[in-house]
């Protein structure tokens, strides 16, 4: 069976999902259900101390999921290391999806924080996962100081724009040593079809699924649109050209040659 | 004697008769269930497993945080 392997684990699901922007939990539970990811992300905040009793992690079977904690909301390495430090402990998982977004506005990753907190973190024994814009060669710096992925955005986070860097991503994948996990701004199973198509290992969505009229509905149709693309990679597919090419015999015509 | 604490970056008084002793007990008063919480006092990370046994004391800077949807 064609399997994703992550930091030596295995996952039969190439379609990682957030869990932020559902509108309940139980919304959140199903969608999580009917998208077959294995892989979920969650966030780290303030504890809502008008609302002490609201806990994600209860609604979550942690059985059934790897939770990938984010660093979402740190604006440099330091506020990143220190978030990967707490979700640790909190949970003893050491696996972590480092993102650093000093800009709210459009949410692009810091690529020199970024490697910078990567280092750091490796070197503590987290197994980490950079958000990054799709920057080859910050890839290959990444994969160098020993990162487990490294995820390239399609668009901003939350866009729903689809690939915008599907040139770079070419290149990513091309060189790529680890697996490469296309996330942020797909905003249609078709973008994460195409993704998977240009040899993506996996896709990450959380947006598109959560906020749409019907997120169930969404999440069987990334969940399909992921493994169409996985298909179709394995497939071979050919290149395009200009000339058409029959698919019919072109001979036995009923006409005189 | 009255004691205050800084949660989440807002002080926070607690009359004498009702100032936690411990982490676990400063929890309990906040409703928080000692398993969903990650905690930082004055910057340094505590175990879980040792939340009973940490003293709260004065002018604490205290983070409480836990895990949220997010992508």
């Amino acid at each position: 069976m064609d399997m994703l392997t992550l930091a030596g684990r295995t996952f039969r699901s190439r379609l990682l999902l957030g869990t932020g922007k559902f509108d309940s939990n139980e919304t959140m539970t199903r969608a999580l259900d009917a998208s077959g990811a294995e892989i979920i992300t969650v966030a780290l905040r303030r504890v809502d101390l008008d609302n002490p009793q609201d806990d994600l992690l209860s609604s979550i079977d942690q059985k059934s999921y790897l939770l990938l904690p984010n660093t979402s909301g740190a604006r440099d390495a330091e506020e990143a290391i220190r978030l990967s430090r707490m979700a640790r402990i909190a949970t003893g998982i050491e696996w972590v999806k480092l993102e650093v977004t000093p800009d709210p506005y459009y949410l692009l990753p810091d690529p020199v924080e970024t490697l910078k907190a990567a280092k750091i973190l490796v070197d503590e024994g987290f197994v980490v996962l950079p958000y990054i814009n799709a920057d080859p060669i910050l890839s290959l710096k990444l994969q160098d100081a020993g990162t487990a992925t490294v995820m390239p955005l399609g668009s901003p986070i939350g866009s729903n724009q689809g690939l915008h860097t599907r040139a770079s991503l070419r290149i990513i994948l091309e060189q790529a040593r680890v697996p490469v996990i296309v996330d942020a701004g797909l905003g249609l199973p078709s973008h994460a079809s195409e993704a998977m198509e240009m040899g993506a290992d996996a896709v990450l969505v959380n947006t598109a699924i959560a906020t749409a009229k019907d997120p169930l509905g969404m999440a069987r149709a990334f969940k399909h649109g992921v493994i169409a693309g996985r298909l179709a990679f394995l497939g071979g597919p050919r290149a395009p050209h200009l000339q058409a090419s029959s698919s019919s015999p072109l001979t036995g015509f009923l006409r005189e040659e | 004697m009255d004691s205050v604490i800084v949660l989440n970056g807002k002080e926070r008084r607690f009359f004498a008769e009702n100032v936690p002793n411990t982490l676990s007990s400063l929890l309990t008063q906040l409703d928080v269930l000692e398993t969903t919480a990650v905690v930082e006092i004055d910057g340094r990370l505590v175990h879980p497993k040792d939340f009973s046994e940490t003293l709260i004391r004065d002018g604490q800077r205290i983070e409480l945080v836990r895990f949220m949807g997010g992508g």
